[in-house]
């Protein structure tokens, strides 16, 4: 049942890994706790990303994220994406995989973007029915994270939390709360974002996303290119006060700035959290890194 | 048909209608067919919730383009790019899980389109970024010495064959593309459009997974040819007497070798 759903303890402080940065996180061994690494990027052959992967995993914890599975479209599942992740997870032992509540492609046309999901009964049934046959297929939970969205549609009879809710209890899989787009979310539907954390289910949230946006006043993008503002950490500090101790990462995907200056981003995650939580709080005594290093399990 | 599906449909449609070059007849219709589906909530309206996501179609795929085509978007400068970008966006909707391959047919559409077709440098230069980007990525294998061909018995020597790293590809255009691509990488001005004869060129990823490429003479292409489809030392010596003289055909294939090798272009010996 939901009480023992999430059986990990938090791996700390996390970045999403990106090709500008693998020198550095290579040459530097920065003490972050853990990477995120972005699957779709690391389905090739070989070359500098496989080999990049390969080193940094002997490194560092990784986790699995996903932008391609669609779980929501009426086209069948993709199953030779499906090998293609299962493949890639059998080489990165990552320590979970994550994709989105959303649909990519219909008719075979892939959109490239994560596209809203109508929030209905039905809607919950076929999404919950693929994740579960995804899970069967990779042998594992998985995490499925909130997207951000600009429109809603008529059909929609619940909100977006409700339904963020029962997909994860129907197909009794893992939450990835993208802290950001629940922000960007909040402005373009005009819901009180607090209210959003307040319903989700704490007892299968596993990771936090933070990331920035782009303000245009009536509506806002995101973009994941800018740096997290202030009101996404102020949702940040609300979170932890909701959810407790969840690993923590910022997804940074366009205009990657130095890595010195996400290290000072997760710098600000940190200090947020030990204000929230106290200093002896498992996320903040959490080294993922150091326990890797030191041959302990980390599951 | 579901309603999701029908929704998923109506969606796609007015994407895909929205990214189309000149405006089809069917726009409207696509475009209220989804916007019926669409709910009115207040702040901004129907239509602009919609076009956010026509512009993040549209602009995702660009940018795409201009990541994997830098030196491409350059020679062609920003308004042949955009003509270029909207032309093979329309007319190539992405069936790919990663966009890593979206552009993979973008040398297809360049040779094929009536505009960029009058000027063949243009898809020669696609092309080799493309090939670029295959050695960048192919297949990591082990590469063997050339210490291990000397190692072999003076009587296997005729009859064996190479294989050669994934990464290993030939370039062959009838353009400058390649001069071109290196004048505007070094940020220097780039030569006019030359179609005056053949142009071969070697692209493969080394030990340091550093890309890299050289350009290849005559004989040097129809070794490494001959080599590729699986000729022996002994066809491909002989072979070279088209080149050279009976004494220099067979050290001009072990020079060949012994670079290769050290290359790292040889994957093994059979």
């Amino acid at each position: 049942m939901a009480q023992d759903v999430i059986t990990q303890a938090p791996l700390g402080f996390g970045l999403g890994l990106r090709t500008q940065h693998f020198d550095a996180v290579l040459n530097t061994e920065p003490d972050i706790d853990w990477f995120e690494v972005l699957s779709e990027n690391y389905m090739v052959a070989g070359g500098k990303p496989r080999y990049y992967l390969k080193e940094i995993g002997e490194r560092y914890p990784l986790v699995m994220h996903g932008v391609s599975l669609s779980i929501g479209s009426t086209d069948p599942l993709n199953m030779d994406y499906l090998k293609a992740l299962k493949q890639l997870a059998n080489d990165v032992q990552p320590q979970w995989i994550s994709d989105h509540i959303c649909w990519t492609s219909i008719h075979g046309v892939n959109s490239h973007d994560l596209l809203p999901l109508p929030y209905t009964e039905e809607t919950v049934k076929h999404v919950a029915q693929r994740i579960k046959t995804v899970q069967d297929f990779l042998g594992r939970r998985i995490l499925m994270e909130n997207v951000s969205s600009y429109l809603s549609y008529q059909d929609s009879s619940m909100d977006e939390w409700e339904f963020v809710n029962a997909v994860a209890e129907t197909a009794d899989c893992l939450i990835l709360l993208d802290i950001n787009n629940i922000y960007v979310s909040a402005r373009n539907h005009n819901f009180n974002p607090l209210d959003y954390l307040n319903k989700i289910n704490p007892k299968r949230v596993q990771q936090f996303h933070l990331a920035g946006h782009s303000d245009y006043g009536d509506y806002v993008i995101d973009t994941h290119d800018h740096d997290v503002p202030s009101s996404v950490w102020d949702l940040y500090r609300a979170a932890l006060k909701r959810f407790g101790g969840i690993s923590t990462m910022i997804e940074r995907d366009a205009n990657i700035p130095a890595f010195s200056a996400l290290e000072a981003e997760l710098a600000i995650a940190r200090n947020i959290a030990r204000d929230t939580l106290g200093e002896t709080h498992p996320l903040n005594a959490a080294k993922g890194r150091k326990n890797m290093q030191e041959g302990k399990v980390i599951v | 048909m579901s309603q999701l599906q029908q929704l998923q449909h109506a969606f796609m449609d007015y994407l895909l209608a929205s990214a189309a070059v000149d405006t089809p007849p069917t726009l409207a219709q696509t475009t209220q067919t989804f916007k019926d589906k669409i709910a009115e909530q207040g702040g901004i309206n129907a239509d602009i919730r919609m076009q956010i996501y026509a512009n993040a179609y549209r602009i995702r795929l660009t940018e795409t383009l201009e990541t994997d085509h830098e030196m491409l978007g350059i020679y062609l400068g920003d308004e042949l790019f955009e003509r270029m970008a909207k032309g093979y966006i329309a007319s190539q909707p992405s069936a790919f899980t990663s966009l890593r391959s979206f552009a993979d047919a973008l040398p297809d559409y360049l040779t094929q389109d009536a505009f960029f077709s009058q000027y063949p440098i243009i898809a020669d230069i696609a092309r080799f970024e493309r090939s670029l980007l295959n050695a960048f990525d192919a297949f990591d294998t082990e590469r063997a010495t050339f210490a291990r061909l000397q190692a072999l018995p003076a009587e296997q020597w005729p009859g064996c064959q190479l294989r050669f790293h994934p990464s290993v590809q030939l370039f062959q255009c009838n353009s400058n593309a390649v001069e071109t691509w290196q004048a505007l990488k070094q940020q220097a001005s780039p030569p006019s459009p030359d179609y005056q004869g053949k142009r071969a060129w070697l692209l493969w990823r080394g030990e340091s997974r550093l890309t890299e490429f050289i350009s290849l003479s005559e004989y040097q292409l129809a070794l490494l040819l001959g080599f590729i489809g699986g000729a022996t030392f002994a066809e491909q010596c002989e072979m070279m007497l088209a080149f050279f003289s009976d004494a220099q055909a067979p050290m001009q294939v072990l020079q060949a070798l012994q670079a290769w090798f050290q290359m790292g272009l040889i994957r093994d010996i059979a």
